[in-house]
């Protein structure tokens, strides 16, 4: 990467504990001491690894989510956009009987389009985002369950399963290619011009208009690339559970923003990083498999994304007002 | 003479850095209609908003009627009967006319049920006295043009029974019918009974309409309340330029150069008329005009915010579309806004960020930003325009006016325009970062930029151009050298003088 | 304030000229539609047929016009679908603990107001923004359901608890609801001061300060009726079924607030009316059923509803771009 670290004045230094990452960090920490002194299958190799497997598809779709919210928009459609990508990779590989790697692509194509007509309609339609993805949200899910007609496809090779099954090293596959992403993004968002925008408009949309910045091409892009994202994501997805659902996935898309607000990232745009996004998630996975291991029941574990959700965003709000 | 409703004595308020208002003293009676003038930043939305409860003052008192009271919010004022009309409406755009004017205190029946049919007649019947019988109540706000929607909220104001009535700049974005309606209603009022404090910058209006007018400059009153009767144009403009200023405007002459930007009957909407001027490098233009003249409307035209409907733009001489900002910047075309904070910055970005944002593109690396050079860019202008800041890593929602005005400027001129636009480049900043901004112009002109400073501030627009263009109603109306162009001359052109002196003979008698 | 000397019913609001009401729309929409299916297969004319859509839709418009409150107000509540489900859980646990049913469908509402009492209070008082709130209460009142109930279906119900199953008049008992609901919310938000106060924070909060409203107070108000209105439909939709699964209300608030954003009520607040929100999901429904009887896939459904979420939008936003 040609990117250099950028000159930091020593109170930055000072002032990193007190910024949301320093504070997510500090929860995170404690969360695990607690969480492996209440089980002693927590803090095992197998068990943190294991996890990565399961917030990958997750942690895909919060990285541009993150870009989308500081842009000063959001996506709820990205749940329905997996499942229907997802959809397209069963059914053209299965009905259609393409090659895998052609269907991997369809998959792929399938998230961008959904993505790019988010982006359409927001950018240059200006309808409001959530209103606009809220619509999509039921249509991307409507053409899952009408072109599937809600029958799954199965019995993909078992060279398929690599990427959702298989390991790299010690490293499940996909948390492998998650990683690459991850720093990706966040040399996007921090480093690059483009990411600089994304702030820019996030932070006053006229005033960067005003300074040249091509506002609607930035938004457009952010959404096409959310429906990327959701493609990837359904690709990796298909391949771990070895099936397509129409149903897949219905929800995530509350999973991925809490992940995001809770990262410190500003529901009003502007500020947040892709860093506390990651942490946000990492508290959210670890809390709920930790109380997994201590006996919760699966869904019940769900309350403590709520949980830490407001209580974040209220100790946030306490902190920059001083 | 009848007695002061409402009186002002020895009003003093200070905010950090500027005394706003130093023992001032103001009185209005009922039935009248007092103007008030000044200057921007003389202190006129301070005492409005002292007058209303929005802001308490530090010193002096306020008497109702006789009677010392205190104003503690602006809900209090209304009870008081005090309302105030702000160039900016606050209305609900969905919402019914009748009920805009009657929210909050709609007439109702038992429970709390609102009475429609009442409201609505009673709606009717405001918006009779005030003449405006062709508004139909049921229909939204959203929509109605700006002068209908600004007689909602003078029904609004009157609906609370109000018998002082602030308007503060009414007529800035009306057109010409609508003004004239607006004088219809404020005589109407004042008919009535009604006290009304009457803010504009536009001299002719106090002598088609007031009965006093108070004059204020840097927070005082000038001299005393006079009789509208008892006065002159010329008296008013001394009384609100008053200083010389000449010291303060270090202008060195230019020596113009090549054409660099050419405009040729340059057309948006309503705003922008035909435009046609020329601007040559290293001199510095003043564009004046009354507020609502349409000087910022032209600069977003050029600028490609609100791109031109029809007409020419030429740029070294050569005929050029601008689409949007970027198109403009491309060009060598750098606005640098009157609306600082809305259109000028990141507020919750750093001076580095802010500064570096216009020229982004070319601090990429493949298309990482070099930080290093972020920074000399940042520090350059930092050091070459003073900006007074802890570190470049400030976010400048912390700086004063001033520099965060230099940071805007920062912004553009690392763009290294050919041509700069400036929109009241020194408002509401402090004297001293307004003379550095000054230098600062000079030295750029000298180098051969081509500078359109707009102002309305006329010592700024006379002390620091090299020729000034008039705009009023869209179109420019005059063009003066440095010469010529005297404070007179600019007001008259702003004002329309001939139109001035041929209402004021033909509607009353006084001696113009 | 002044009271009349003889106070009467005020004035039925005169039909409006200048803008085609999204109501008129939607029950043109409605009845085209209505037309169109039974063109091709009269059994949707039935009057089985059509009270069992609008019995489908109840429980959605009930909610949906506490929903238009909130959004009117500048607000959004995606909590609702777990707050129905825990309401009905309510419900259902008390009916079969042997407590009276009226006093268990009392409870289910009062546990709604209670948690839209506590949304409201985030919202108003914390100054977090609805949408991260009722986010976070999403997942707090799914997770804590199922913690509490470990993922059993509630049964073996009293015969008396099945109210929506029941008809008064002939009409069944949702109907009922439904149609009382939507008259008293629309009358309380077309008539009251502090329904109008709703129109007047959502549509410019600051001059509704000046006016002398206090939004938060609004804020936290329309919370808390939108609360109890979620369980009063978590009791009618608790009592069409046999038996409560853990999982009741799981995408809920999707067909709420579409429901709402179809029937005209601005998601940028403001504007809006209950009868609108009504129809709206009205309308959704009726689409699903017409498909049923076009035999048409109903694995197409959503995407059809989807699709006409967003048209109705962007005539929306078109109609708007052309006013301002």
């Amino acid at each position: 990467m040609t990117a250099r670290t950028p000159t930091l004045s020593p109170a930055r230094h000072v002032r990193v504990l007190r910024t949301q990452e320093g504070v997510l960090f500090i929860i995170l920490l404690v969360i695990i001491v607690v969480l492996s002194l209440l089980s002693d299958r927590f803090l095992t190799a197998n068990n943190l690894l294991n996890q990565t497997r399961l917030l990958t598809e997750t942690a895909l779709l919060a990285l541009p989510m993150t870009l989308i919210i500081i842009g000063g928009g959001i996506d709820l459609s990205v749940g329905s956009t997996l499942a229907w990508s997802a959809v397209m990779l069963g059914f053209s590989w299965q009905l259609l009987g393409l090659p895998l790697p052609l269907a991997v692509l369809v998959c792929l194509l399938t998230g961008l389009l959904g993505g790019a007509v988010n982006g359409y309609l927001i950018a240059y339609v200006r309808v409001p985002p959530l209103i606009a993805t809220l619509a999509t949200l039921a249509i991307y899910r409507g053409f899952s369950f009408g072109i599937s007609q809600a029958r799954s496809a199965r019995g993909f090779p078992e060279e398929f399963a690599f990427w959702g099954q298989g390991q790299i090293g010690p490293f499940p596959t996909q948390f492998v290619v998650l990683v690459v992403l991850i720093v990706a993004a966040h040399l996007l968002l921090s480093r690059t011009g483009f990411g600089r925008w994304v702030y820019a408009i996030g932070n006053n949309e006229v005033a960067a208009r005003y300074s040249g910045i091509p506002v609607e091409r930035v938004k457009f892009t952010l959404y096409a690339l959310s429906g990327l994202m959701a493609g990837l994501a359904a690709f990796i997805f298909t391949s771990r559970v070895t099936t397509t659902r129409a149903d897949a996935a219905t929800g995530l898309e509350l999973d991925v923003i809490a992940a995001v607000v809770l990262g410190g990232t500003s529901i009003f745009g502007g500020s947040g990083s892709v860093v506390g996004t990651m942490l946000g998630l990492a508290i959210i996975t670890l809390l709920r498999n930790g109380l997994l291991l201590t006996g919760v029941k699966g869904d019940a574990t769900f309350m403590v994304i709520g949980v830490v959700l407001i209580i974040a965003v209220l100790i946030n709000d306490l902190v920059r007002k001083r | 003479m009848s007695e002061p409703v409402i009186e002002l004595r020895g009003i003093s308020k200070r905010f950090p850095g500027v005394q706003a208002l130093d023992n001032v003293s103001f009185d209005v009676r009922e039935g009248e209609v007092h103007a008030l003038l000044g200057e921007n930043g003389a202190g006129k939305s301070t005492l409005i908003k002292i007058l209303t409860g929005a802001y308490q003052a530090d010193g002096g008192q306020i008497f109702l009627r006789g009677k010392p009271v205190t104003i503690p919010d602006t809900r209090h004022g209304l009870k008081l009967g005090i309302a105030a009309i702000y160039q900016e409406l606050s209305l609900y755009p969905d919402l019914s006319v009748a009920e805009n004017i009657f929210m909050g205190h709609h007439p109702s029946l038992r429970g709390g049920l609102v009475n429609w049919r009442q409201m609505e007649q009673r709606a009717r019947a405001i918006l009779h006295e005030l003449d405006a019988d062709d508004l139909d109540v049921s229909r939204p706000v959203r929509g109605l043009s700006v002068g209908n929607q600004q007689r909602v909220e003078i029904a609004k104001a009157l609906s609370h029974d109000a018998r002082i009535l602030i308007m503060d700049e009414p007529t800035a974005a009306l057109t010409k019918h609508d003004v004239d309606q607006l004088f219809a209603i404020v005589r109407r009022l004042r008919e009535r009974g009604v006290a009304v404090v009457y803010i504009t910058h536009r001299l002719e209006e106090v002598f088609l309409l007031a009965d006093r007018v108070t004059v204020l400059r840097d927070g005082r009153v000038v001299g005393e309340t006079l009789d509208v009767s008892k006065t002159s144009q010329a008296e008013l403009i001394r009384m609100m330029v008053g200083r010389t200023l000449d010291t303060l405007f270090p202008k060195t002459p230019a020596q113009p150069g090549e054409v660099v930007l050419e405009v040729r009957n340059l057309c948006y909407g309503r705003t922008t008329r035909k435009v046609n001027f020329i601007l040559r490098q290293g001199e510095i233009v003043g564009l004046a005009g009354l507020v609502g003249a349409g000087r910022s409307e032209l600069a977003q035209v050029i600028f490609g915010v609100t791109p031109a409907e029809s007409g020419e733009i030429r740029v070294n001489g050569r005929p050029v579309s601008i689409r949007s900002p970027r198109e403009a910047m491309a060009l060598g075309i750098a606005y640098v806004p009157e609306d600082r904070k809305n259109q000028g910055l990141l507020l919750r970005m750093n001076v580095r960020e802010n500064t570096a944002l216009a020229v982004l593109r070319q601090l990429l690396r493949y298309g990482f930003i070099d930080y290093a050079a972020e920074d000399r860019l940042a520090k350059e202008y930092v050091e070459q325009l003073q900006i007074r800041t802890p570190s470049l890593l400030q976010q400048v929602v912390n700086l004063s006016g001033g520099n965060q005005q230099k940071v805007v400027l920062a912004k553009w001129l690392a763009t290294k325009p050919k041509v700069l636009i400036l929109d009241e480049p020194t408002r509401g900043i402090d004297v001293g970062a307004k003379a550095e901004i000054h230098r600062l112009m000079n030295a750029l002109a000298q180098q051969g930029m081509a500078i359109l400073m707009i102002s309305s501030e006329l010592p700024e627009i006379l002390g620091m151009s090299d020729r000034v263009l008039v705009m009023r109603q869209g179109t420019i109306v005059a063009e003066l050298d440095r010469a010529q162009a005297t404070q007179e001359a600019v007001v008259a052109a702003a004002m329309g003088a001939d139109e001035l002196h041929m209402t004021l003979v033909a509607s009353t008698s006084l001696n113009p | 304030m002044s009271t009349p000397a003889a106070p009467t019913l005020p004035p039925l609001p005169r039909p409006r000229r200048w803008v085609v009401q999204q109501e008129s729309v939607l029950v043109a929409a409605i009845l085209a539609l209505t037309l169109c299916v039974s063109l091709v297969n009269p059994d949707f004319l039935n009057t089985s047929n059509l009270l069992d859509i609008a019995v489908n839709t109840a429980y959605i418009a009930v909610a949906a016009a506490g929903m238009t409150m909130v959004i009117v107000s500048g607000n959004i509540d995606i909590s609702v679908g777990s707050m129905l489900g825990v309401c009905a859980t309510i419900a259902g646990e008390l009916a079969r603990n042997d407590v009276p049913v009226p006093l268990a469908f009392a409870a289910a509402v009062i546990a709604g107001g209670i948690m839209g009492a506590v949304n409201g209070a985030l919202v108003a008082y914390a100054r977090i923004p609805a949408i991260v709130v009722t986010l976070g209460m999403l997942s707090i009142l799914r997770g804590g359901l199922i913690l509490v109930t470990q993922g059993r279906w509630i049964e073996s119900l009293p015969q008396a608890f099945f109210f929506s199953q029941r008809s008064t008049l002939g009409i069944p008992n949702p109907v009922w609801v439904m149609v009382i609901v939507a008259l008293l919310v629309w009358f309380f938000m077309r008539y009251h001061r502090l329904g109008r106060a709703i129109y007047a924070v959502g549509g410019n909060a600051e001059a509704a300060r000046l006016a002398g409203i206090n939004p938060r107070q609004v804020h936290f108000f329309v919370f808390v009726v939108n609360g109890l209105l979620v369980g009063l439909a978590a009791v009618l939709y608790a009592s069409k079924f046999t038996a409560i699964q853990s999982n009741a209300g799981q995408g809920f608030e999707l067909a709420v607030i579409s429901g709402t954003v179809v029937g005209g009520v601005s998601i940028l607040g403001g504007t809006g009316t209950v009868l609108g929100a009504v129809l709206g999901s009205l309308l959704i429904s009726q689409i699903g059923t017409a498909a049923v009887f076009l035999k048409v896939s109903p694995f197409w459904l959503q995407a059809v509803q989807g699709g006409l979420i967003l048209l109705t939008v962007l005539v929306d936003v078109l109609r708007r771009r052309r006013m301002t």
